[in-house]
């Protein structure tokens, strides 16, 4: 089965659901795909309890209207729980393959957003560590409490929401442990102070985790983790650390959960199959790169891609929606004037890459590992068969380390993985950029592939 | 309420939730036994990227237990290696 439509949007978190908006209302027919079964993306992941949905998220509001408008547009087919396998160009055209038939257009934005970055330590595969994003999910996307004793550690203003909402939702947070410096954000104060907007919600979090006594404890990390006798986790290690991540002393908390990000990696696979110019950050992130129209095919193409929203610079939900109004604007190739969208995403990005400076990551954190902690998870893939691949095989770029050791191989597609590697291997750019590169998108049966006509 | 079945036993759960949601609600971490060293694992990123809480779902090996909605009767068993 082809389906046709003058416009794709894939991703209906802030930035896609903005964008098929003004697509649409440009006047163009517009498709929105999305892997989740309900609209709202990560950021506004919800249970469609409209009680629950507006006390578990800061800005429900906002996003509820946005959602509403975008299912009422009858110029927006939306096409939900669809996942993209692969991407590709035929004839001048877009094709994107899913389970329910081809997709194909001249015109695609991409918004395909961005997960929690985990580097790993050893006990990080114990049920139990998890994703700061996974705590929240469960939060927000099913009600759901992920444990009575949690810790929430890593770096980033994304912890803070997290916390705040588990221990608003009756957990005990045992502790926020941050690794970045208490006095880190004061170079970039000038910015902080230009977004005032930020400075509330920030102050909202901290007000709940002060009545819920939670600290924050800055330069700590989570370093190790133990499973009781059932497998499952008992206790984490928390280390103060230095700037560098260099271990200075450890404690031991006990806790059912450990929720833990370090930031985001970009969703950038549709985009890499799709030959799209990515540039790697100075913190080793991949970023799509566009122009000020949100195009990130080059001009000489009679097709058009655009990119909007966390892949082209995490910069949070703000930057996503203006993003999106641009991207569904110049892809509906409408004539309004976006000189004022441009002076706010101006702004937005100065604070976004303000954010990167606060909270780096550096690779101190190699020292945490032992031979036998698992770096590639689908693979079972410890740090000691990687460094031997590395020393005695010359496997040293991302493509050979996977040959030699199956490292990045398995259905996540390197999803978790290959940014770890890339840094313990001291990648280059362009080997970062290529190892995230894939013919397939996410894992489909050899059956599927036949009913296609591909094998 | 709806009721679903979890290596034999009935859970309750609420509709609309993830199936690995309502494990956890349900004190069950566990999805899966790994394929090599056979160590547990549990969910992870918890927005479909990681493929770590596969379940055997209704006899179907390799489902993701944060996307898929529970369902009232479904038959889910840890998935051990494969």
């Amino acid at each position: 089965m082809e389906i046709k439509h003058q416009v794709i949007v894939v991703g209906a978190g802030p930035a896609g659901l903005n964008a098929a908006k003004y697509a649409a209302n440009a006047g163009c027919d517009v498709a929105l795909i999305d892997s989740g079964k309900r609209l709202g993306g990560q950021y506004w992941r919800h249970l469609g309890v409209d009680e629950l949905d507006r006390k578990l998220h800061h800005n429900f509001d906002a996003g509820s209207l946005l959602m509403d408008a975008v299912r009422a547009n009858p110029r927006i087919t939306i096409y939900s729980d669809t996942s993209i396998w692969s991407a590709s160009i035929f004839d001048n055209q877009i094709v994107l393959r899913t389970k329910s038939g081809a997709f194909l257009t001249e015109r695609l934005i991409l918004a395909t957003g961005a997960y929690d970055r985990v580097i790993p330590f050893p006990g990080w595969d114990i049920p139990g560590v998890m994703t700061a994003g996974a705590a929240q999910a469960l939060l927000k996307g099913s009600g759901v409490l992920a444990g009575e004793r949690i810790i929430v550690a890593g770096t980033g203003p994304f912890l803070l929401p997290v916390a705040a909402g588990l221990a608003s939702e009756g957990a005990r947070v045992v502790r926020i442990s941050e690794a970045s410096g208490v006095l880190a954000w004061l170079p970039q104060l000038h910015v902080l102070l230009r977004n005032p907007g930020k400075i509330l919600e920030a102050i909202s979090y901290f007000s709940i985790l002060r009545r819920k006594s939670v600290s924050i404890h800055n330069r700590e990390a989570v370093v190790a983790a133990r499973a009781n006798e059932s497998g499952v986790l008992e206790s984490v290690t928390v280390a103060k650390i230095d700037s560098n991540f260099k271990i200075l002393s450890t404690h031991e908390f006990e806790c059912d959960v450990a929720a833990i990000s370090w930031g985001f990696s970009t969703d950038i696979a549709l985009a890499s199959s799709l030959g799209l110019k990515s540039r790697a950050a100075k913190d080793g992130s991949l970023y799509i790169s566009t122009d000020e129209d949100q195009l990130a095919s080059t001009k000489e193409k009679s097709y058009k891609i655009f990119a909007a929203g966390e892949l082209t610079g995490v910069g949070g939900s703000d930057l996503a929606l203006i993003e999106g109004a641009i991207a569904g604007l110049a892809a509906a190739s409408a004539k309004s004037d976006k000189r004022r969208l441009f002076k706010v995403r101006k702004k937005l990005r100065r604070f976004a890459s303000s954010l990167q400076r606060v909270y780096p990551v550096p690779l101190g954190w190699k020292e945490w590992l032992t031979p036998d902690t698992i770096i590639c998870r689908c693979e079972e893939v410890d740090y000691g068969t990687i460094v031997d691949a590395k020393n005695q095989l010359s496997a040293t770029d991302a493509r050979t380390i996977k040959l030699m050791t199956r490292c990045g191989m398995g259905m996540c597609q390197g999803k978790m993985c290959s940014r770890n590697i890339s840094d313990l291997l001291g990648s280059s750019d362009g080997d970062r950029i290529r190892a995230s590169e894939r013919p397939i998108i996410t894992p489909i049966t050899l059956g599927e592939l036949a009913q296609e006509g591909l094998l | 309420m709806i009721h679903f079945y979890f290596e034999g036993e009935r859970l309750e759960a609420r509709e609309g939730q993830s199936l690995a949601a309502a494990l956890i609600q349900n004190q069950e971490r566990i999805t899966r036994l790994t394929r090599i060293k056979s160590t547990p694992r549990g969910l992870f990123c918890g927005i479909g990227s990681c493929f770590d809480c596969l379940l055997s779902i209704n006899g179907e090996l390799n489902q993701r237990g944060c996307i898929t909605e529970v369902q009232e009767g479904m038959v889910v068993q840890i998935q051990n290696g494969n």
